[in-house]
């Protein structure tokens, strides 16, 4: 192995993308692509869901302060109006039609006992005051945000009404992330996916090129090795991948004020060792494609263990119990564990050795393996 | 020294024998043309000597060393039958990478662009995309990204398909002259007129040589006026002169 002539290698793609600016466009632009469209489509926030209020609540009198008062109105002040767009009406039936019809996602039923009840229920008597909310459970995650919201107005109301409720818990105070939004979780997810995905399909796509042009087998006739090839290839796309990384860095700072704890010369570190370990997969692939529409063939199937298995939109946790080990053979998977944990948790190198070390496995072992590829290829 | 020495050298792709028990022992200042039908195994058997293709078995040596080994294309230069250039980058570029590759930098390698690119007559092109080239002009660049090194040895498969014929003598008068500094030169080429213009030649027909020697004495051995009958009568009839 001469490093120099690995370095031309390294240089040569440079030359080639310099004179590609597609190329060049879809590096820089997929990834900030990627993050606007998935960030805020799947920004988990959902806002103005319309639904219906039909409150009969009559009423309690409060002797202490000597007044009539309807606790459901204060509850319904207290909804969140970003989150909650409420119509009232006073007929059930035709509030069930509205929501059938899909205009309202929610009829929200405050019954004429309401505030009796709590009342009472402070006192420690009576029935309990029942709330009742019937929406289209069809769109499983709109309901659930309606109940939380409805929880969080009734929580807060009885607060400030100063009737405690028995237990109440204290979520202001996290060990990591406070303050963390959907986006800041993503960010990490999107950088590994983006650089997996670009630098994988960049190398099998040009890799079968050389093929099929014979430029491949024109380095070797210019007594290039297997090992120099593959260095070359690596040194480019793992400086691709760190541009990439700052791309997507300042982009998702200057446009989604993503929250940045950790060294962000660490993300650049495992950015580009993600970048090392797609390469050489990349390479191997190639082995299997014998042209360039071939190897596009190969995209969905490289795209989507990742996509759904290495946590990039929704945890591992969120995964049946028998796919979990699976995720565990996906480089992407340690690469976006890693730069979670140093963008959101603020982690430095001691504590993320165990992905680095991983990625660092993968490298090897891919890297080895596109070597060897490459020279049991070549006497063909 | 031998150039080239290739013993008993024979590949086969499952069914079909490219190359079977190849025999050659080329000189070092020779231009040796490699002449036959289509699929007859030139172009195998000069990716054997390269190690680009794993022989079956027998043996093969270039200048000295054995073929596919580390080293044993040092002072070594091949244009391939196809273009197989990176067609994204400029003539120059591609002059670069190849001469770098070899070892050449600086002020020696800017000396051999000029010097090549005069060969091939496209010192004005040297800033063009490869791809913005004429079907010949990009063989011709292929020609001269094969010789940029100055190499002892040059392996060419089909310099001149598709290059004018002034431009072809022009080319004649160069692998003369870089012969008589002492290059050999090993060509495969289908045009009989130039041929003629080799030291040596040898006929080859199912992977095997069925001729061998000057253009002159194997058209007085197969009894043919010129060296197109030659060929027809030898790649007819399994006759060995
Ligand atoms: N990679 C390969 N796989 C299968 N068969 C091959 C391969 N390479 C060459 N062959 C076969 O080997 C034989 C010799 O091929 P080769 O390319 O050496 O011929 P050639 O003499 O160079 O022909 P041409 O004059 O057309 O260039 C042909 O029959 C060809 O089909
Ligand atoms: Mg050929």
């Amino acid at each position: 192995m001469r490093p120099g002539r690995a370095f031309l290698v390294t240089k040569r793609i440079f030359w080639s993308l310099r004179h590609d600016p597609r190329t060049i466009a879809l590096m820089c632009f997929a990834p900030i692509l990627a993050m606007c469209i998935f960030g805020i489509a799947f920004s988990g926030n959902i806002e103005n869901v319309k639904v219906i209020v039909i409150n009969r609540d009559q009423g309690a009198y409060v002797p202490a302060s000597n007044m009539t008062i309807r606790i459901s109105d204060l509850i319904i002040d207290n909804m969140d109006e970003k989150k909650l767009n409420i119509h009232h009406m006073t007929d059930e039936n035709e509030a069930i039609g509205a929501v059938k019809d899909g205009k309202y996602s929610s009829i929200i039923i405050f019954p004429e006992d309401f505030s009796r009840s709590v009342v009472n229920a402070s006192q420690g008597g009576g029935e309990q005051a029942v709330l009742r909310i019937r929406s289209d459970q069809s769109q499983v995650n709109v309901a659930t945000e309606i109940v939380q919201t409805v929880t969080n107005a009734m929580l807060k109301t009885l607060g400030d009404r100063g009737m405690k409720t028995p237990v109440a818990m204290d979520v202001s105070d996290p060990i990591y992330g406070k303050g963390a939004r959907f986006i800041d979780m993503f960010v990490p997810g999107i950088m590994g996916f983006v650089v997996f995905l670009l630098t994988t399909l960049l190398t099998l796509i040009s890799f079968v090129g050389e093929r099929t042009r014979g430029t491949l087998t024109r380095l070797f006739a210019n007594g290039l090795t297997e090992g120099e090839i593959v260095t070359g290839y690596a040194i480019a796309f793992g400086m691709v991948g760190m541009v990439q990384v700052g791309i997507l860095l300042t982009v998702a700072i200057l446009l989604f004020d993503i929250m940045v704890v950790g060294n962000p010369l660490i993300a650049f570190l495992i950015a580009s060792l993600l970048a090392v370990v797609s390469v050489s997969l990349g390479i191997l692939l190639s082995s299997l494609a014998q042209r360039e529409s071939q190897a596009i063939q190969f995209f969905p199937i490289i795209i989507l263990p990742v996509f759904l298995l290495a946590g990039i939109f929704w945890p591992r946790e969120a995964m049946p119990l028998w796919l979990r080990p699976l995720s565990y053979l996906i480089p992407v998977t340690y690469a976006v564990d890693a730069l979670r944990s140093v963008l959101i948790r603020g982690w430095g190198l001691a504590d993320i050795w165990v992905q680095l070390l991983a990625l660092v496995g993968f490298a090897a072992i891919f890297l080895t393996g596109a070597v060897y590829m490459l020279k049991f290829m070549r006497g063909r | 020294m031998k150039a080239i020495e290739v013993n008993g050298l024979s590949k086969s792709y499952g069914p079909i024998i490219a190359v079977s028990g190849l025999d050659l022992h080329v000189d070092e200042g020779e231009i040796f043309g490699l002449l036959g039908p289509n699929g007859c195994g030139k172009t195998t058997a000069i990716k054997m000597l390269l190690g680009l293709v794993r022989p079956d078995s027998g043996s093969a040596k270039v200048l000295g060393r054995k073929a596919g080994s580390k080293g044993s294309l040092e002072n070594v230069g091949y244009m391939p039958q196809e273009t197989a250039l990176y067609e994204e980058l400029t003539v120059k570029e591609n002059l670069k990478l190849f001469a770098g590759i070899n070892g050449l930098s600086g002020n020696e390698y800017r000396k051999r662009e000029d010097e090549v690119l005069d060969l091939v007559n496209l010192g004005e092109r040297r800033d063009s995309i490869l791809s913005t080239l004429s079907g010949g002009q990009r063989h011709r660049v292929s020609l001269a990204v094969s010789m940029v090194h100055a190499p002892r040895l040059l392996f060419l498969d089909e310099p001149t398909v598709g290059v004018d014929p002034p431009l072809r003598a022009n080319f004649w008068r160069t692998f003369r002259k870089m012969r008589d500094r002492g290059l050999t030169i090993i060509m495969t080429t289908h045009y009989m007129d130039e041929a003629v213009n080799c030291d040596l030649i040898a006929m080859m027909r199912e992977g095997r040589i069925i001729a061998q020697g000057s253009p002159s004495e194997v058209m007085s051995r197969s009894k043919a006026g010129n060296l197109e009958d030659a060929f027809l009568k030898l790649s007819r009839e399994e006759v060995k002169v």
